[in-house]
């Protein structure tokens, strides 16, 4: 993918914590275990040679398990930890040379962020808390608050401006998060594992909550989670860290598909992969005994959703991909998916 | 086959060896001491000077001579001295003394009592300023308007100075690490010296005299208010900070917006503390000249007469009351962040018109009439509380001998005056061999090193016998509030009831100056060491009660679950399970209570309690015994820093991860 089409474009980005960072930055140290590194060096390689790009509108999820180095990598991203090294590129800014006043400016108005603990100010209003950015912007108070009474609405939070966060629900103080974070209108989003604090009912409506916003929207938006379902759910692409480095990057259905290590491969097992792979992926040449039924399918359907219609037809049904019949599936062949035999 | 040895199993041995080699160290020392009873104990007569005493002496002679003309003076303490004695004669001028040419101050006592209870109305509850209205009512009543008057005036130029100096300070400390670790190890010196150290080097600076007083009681309380506006900015949760910091706000903006508002109520409650301390320290400079109840509490205890002394500690105790539950009414307020509603906000402005005008009122009447402007004589119980209070304490002590005189000579003759002969009265190089010895195996090399250097220090001071009499002392007084402590704090550590109903004694008991304990205890046991030790005693049991009692309620919930459901019996629950497990919390309040204890002890010296402290009171009057003081003091605040250390490396040494 090349930069200049990129919304957000991270090369080679290093957090080392620790006496001399800068030592370990490309080293073979910074590939030890991590308690080997310490020991040796007394530093953690948090975050190791990280390099991606997130087009205009896509949304990137960053996933791995606590320790893993996704909430630094989020937090160097817009500097709020100073990274060792590497870049950040922020639709052909290079945010790692902009001064104190620029990265101020850049974070009023380009990019903002959403938190795990929501991190809304206790002793404001929630429209006040809404309009914090702007606020600190200069924007006049009338002004400040049309624009955060518009965010209001969108996130649906009607009726609450002039509450304090304490007297909302946890799902209610981040509707307010995410209002706070779209009140700029932003041109990159960073969400911080944003509804791990929440139960698992509401979590479920804030997800589908951010897809709308996104579907109306289009932000682009880098989303941190370590909940590999929320993950596959809102990612157009996700990457998978473990101890500091990117293990895989790659749509849902690639890392299902094809996970790149036993590691990956460990944290999808659970996954149906009947819900996330698409026919393409099961698609095989006709046998000698079979006769195509005529009926066709897109090759980009999820499984499940062919289900129907490949039962139904009685016979293989050909998988077409840009016009042209790629192979054929049969019941048989979903079945085997659902019914969780290992299919590649 | 190779054997293996398991780290766990080394362990057990070890502790068991360290206990038996303080064991038979002790009983060497014991037995040595017995040998060389009174032998090189350097032992100095009180009016006699050392080499090092006498040449203190003769440098504070020569500050003092150099109080007009020397540039440190003349550019420095001067200008600091006037302008703090400005200050605080504007502030007392209001309340408390004459104005100007006038007979009354600009305020009199009706309309001061509407002013008090105003401000604690606009800043807490309507309940609340009742209350201070008739406590401050009630230091008239006992016939100590002016003094109490006076103590509040002084308490408030030092609070508002201190916390000029101590909030931004306290920020700034909050906000940049460097700053913390420079001021860190001044707070922590502060915390563990003796008010009675820093009064005499201050009054040769600054003059005896309310500018005096004002400055210690500010080195005093400044770092009470920095410690905990510190704390408070740092507790201010990350997440708040970070999205603050991630919408692109200055340094400013934040603090301002963000840290300041989510941190105001620690603030406050260091706002609480420095008055606290303040006031308690104000009633001891009276020491070094500070106006108020102070004065008549310490000739109260010169002249031994307990009533009149009982009286104005009450009245001390009255502003405590006060100004302790005014501000801690204004930290419940700060619970939580949401407002009042509309309605409320307005019944509440109301409200707050109506005391405005009320309290003009009062204010215009105190300035025009007689009997608004000067405390009527007609209303003073002042001289039946201490005829009561004498005889109830001649009742107790003629009673109740066994428990006031019993207890004493026990205490005396039973703990202090055989370890006095071990400490004071051995050879000194004994007792440096054996303490450092001890603070070898307590605390390893780093403890052994500084204990050896600063009883070396003290031996060449020539203070050596009186340090070892003040330090049996406190030794012995720790002993028993540990013992007091530990029994009291296991049980509010494990029963909540327990807690509520003895948390607001522990709570008032730790608001109160040390000072008001003297009163009584020198009533009960006369002139003597132990009025010194059984001051000590109950000044330090609340912060002891409270730190073990919450390292009990501390132990996690699933080990005590473990033990009980393996048959333990409760003794053997407390025992076995809970206090081992406590363990770094019992050194903590060990620690605390020696601290605690050396503040008090060394006051103790006003009422016969002899060591350090009465040396240090002796150079105050004594001009040719002022080095001596001098050097007294300095003295405490060596055993202070040893003390502190041993105990610190002892903390370090149990909570350092064993391998």
């Amino acid at each position: 993918m090349s930069n200049n089409s990129s919304a957000i474009s991270v090369k080679n980005l290093w957090q080392v914590f620790g006496p001399n960072p800068e030592k370990i930055v490309d080293s073979p140290d910074a590939r030890l275990p991590r308690a080997e590194l310490r020991e040796k060096t007394g530093n953690t390689a948090a975050v190791q040679d990280v390099s991606f790009d997130v087009a205009p509108g896509e949304v990137f999820v960053v996933m791995g398990l606590s320790g893993s180095g996704k909430s630094t990598l989020v937090r160097c991203l817009t500097r709020l930890i100073e990274p060792t090294a590497g870049s950040v590129v922020l639709n052909g800014e290079n945010i790692m040379e902009a001064n104190a006043a620029r990265l101020r400016e850049l974070r009023r108005t380009k990019f903002s962020m959403v938190f795990q603990n929501f991190g809304l100010l206790p002793h404001r209003k929630v429209i006040d808390n809404i309009a914090f950015a702007l606020e600190v912007n200069g924007v006049s108070k009338e002004k400040r608050h049309a624009r955060a009474n518009e965010v209001i609405e969108l996130v649906g939070l009607q009726g609450f401006a002039y509450a304090y966060p304490e007297q909302l629900s946890g799902g209610m103080q981040q509707r307010v998060g995410l209002a706070r974070a779209l009140a700029v209108d932003p041109e990159v989003m960073f969400l911080d594992e944003p509804f791990s604090a929440l139960d698992p009912l509401i979590r479920r409506d804030m997800q589908t909550e951010v897809i709308r916003l996104h579907e109306e929207l289009g932000k682009t938006m880098v989303f941190i989670t370590h909940d590999l379902s929320e993950a596959l759910k809102l990612g157009d692409r996700i990457a998978i860290m473990r101890d500091g480095a990117v293990v895989q990057m790659g749509t849902a259905e690639e890392l299902i598909a094809n996970p790149a290590d036993a590691y990956v491969e460990d944290f999808t097992r659970d996954v149906p992969k009947s819900h996330v792979l698409t026919v393409r992926t099961i698609a095989r040449p006709l046998a000698d005994s079979e006769t195509a039924t005529g009926r066709t399918i897109p090759a980009d359907t999820i499984i499940r959703d062919a289900t129907a219609a490949v039962l139904d037809a009685n016979g293989p049904v050909g998988v077409v991909e840009g016009g042209n019949i790629i192979g054929y599936i049969k019941s048989r062949d979903i079945l085997q998916v659902v019914g969780g035999g290992t299919h590649a | 086959m190779s054997v293996r040895t398991e780290p766990a199993i080394k362990i057990a041995p070890k502790s068991i060896r360290r206990s038996w080699l303080l064991g038979g160290l002790l009983i060497i020392w014991v037995a040595v001491a017995q040998i060389l009873q009174g032998k090189a104990t350097l032992e100095l007569a009180v009016p006699e000077n050392s080499k090092f005493t006498a040449w203190a002496g003769e440098v504070a002679d020569s500050i003092r001579d150099n109080r007009n003309d020397g540039l440190a003076f003349k550019y420095f303490f001067n200008p600091i001295r006037e302008f703090v004695d400005g200050f605080v004669n504007i502030i007392r001028e209001f309340i408390a003394i004459p104005n100007g040419s006038s007979s009354i101050p600009v305020l009199g006592w009706l309309g001061v009592i509407s002013l008090i209870g105003f401000v604690v109305f606009a800043v807490s509850n309507v309940r609340m300023a009742f209350a201070a209205v008739a406590l401050t009512f009630a230091c008239g009543a006992l016939g100590l308007w002016t003094d109490s008057m006076d103590t509040l005036a002084m308490t408030f130029a030092a609070v508002i100075l201190s916390l000029a100096i101590g909030i931004p300070v306290g920020i700034w400390a909050g906000l940049s690490d460097r700053v913390l670790k420079v001021v860190t190890p001044i707070l922590d010196l502060a915390q563990i010296l003796p008010t009675l150290v820093y009064l005499a080097p201050l009054a040769l600076f600054f003059l005896i005299g309310p500018a005096s007083a004002t400055i210690a009681t500010m080195v005093y309380s400044i770092p009470i208010a920095v410690r905990l506006t510190a704390f408070g900015i740092r507790g201010v949760p990350t997440s708040p900070v970070e999205a603050g910091t991630s919408m692109g706000t200055t340094k400013r903006q934040l603090l301002r917006k963000v840290q300041l508002p989510m941190s105001s109520r620690t603030i406050i409650m260091g706002i609480n503390q420095t008055v606290m301390a303040a006031l308690s320290f104000v009633v001891i400079a009276a020491l070094i000249g500070a106006p108020g109840l102070g004065k008549p509490v310490i000739d109260a205890l010169i002249i031994r007469n307990v009533g009149d002394g009982f009286v104005a500690g009450i009245a001390v105790v009255l502003i405590a009351i006060m100004l302790d539950r005014s501000t801690s009414a204004a930290i419940t307020k700060k619970d939580t962040f949401v407002p009042p509603s509309e309605a409320d906000r307005k019944r509440r402005k109301l409200a707050l018109i109506t005391a405005g005008i009320a309290a003009i009122v009062g204010i215009v009447l105190s300035r025009q009439m007689a009997w608004a402007a000067f405390f009527p004589k007609q209303i003073d119980i002042g001289s039946q509380v201490a005829n009561a209070s004498d005889s109830a304490v001649t009742w107790v002590t003629e009673n109740m001998e066994l428990l006031t005189a019993g207890l004493s000579k026990a205490v005396t003759v039973g703990v202090l005056n055989p370890l006095e002969s071990i400490l004071a009265n051995s050879p000194w190089y004994l007792t440096i061999a054996m303490i450092t010895l001890i603070s070898l195996i307590l605390g390893g090399i780093r403890s052994a090193i500084v204990s050896a250097t600063l009883l070396i220090a003290v031996v060449a001071t020539g203070l050596w016998y009186d340090t070892m009499i003040t330090f049996t002392q406190t030794i012995v007084a720790t002993m028993l509030t540990m013992l007091v402590g530990v029994v009291l704090g296991v049980w509010i550590g494990r029963s909540v009831r327990a807690e509520r109903a003895l948390r607001p004694i522990l709570d008032a008991g730790q608001t109160l100056p040390a000072f008001v304990y003297l009163i009584p205890m020198l009533g009960f046991f006369g002139p003597s060491r132990f009025t010194a030790i059984a001051t000590g005693i109950l000044y330090s049991i609340p912060i002891v009660v409270k730190i073990v009692g919450q390292g009990i309620r501390e132990v996690p919930v699933n080990m005590v679950e473990a033990a009980t459901s393996t048959g333990s019996t409760k003794w053997q629950l407390i025992t076995k399970v809970q206090l081992p497990a406590a363990k770094k919390s019992l050194l903590l309040a060990t620690n605390q209570g020696l601290i605690f204890v050396l503040a008090v002890v060394v006051i103790g010296g006003l009422v016969g309690g002899g060591g350090l402290g009465y040396l240090v009171l002796l150079g105050s009057s004594k001009p040719e015994l002022q080095g001596k003081g001098l050097v007294a003091g300095f003295c405490i605040l060596l055993l202070g820093v040893m003390i502190d250390r041993i105990a610190q490396y002892m903390v370090a040494r149990n909570s350092a991860p064993k391998h």
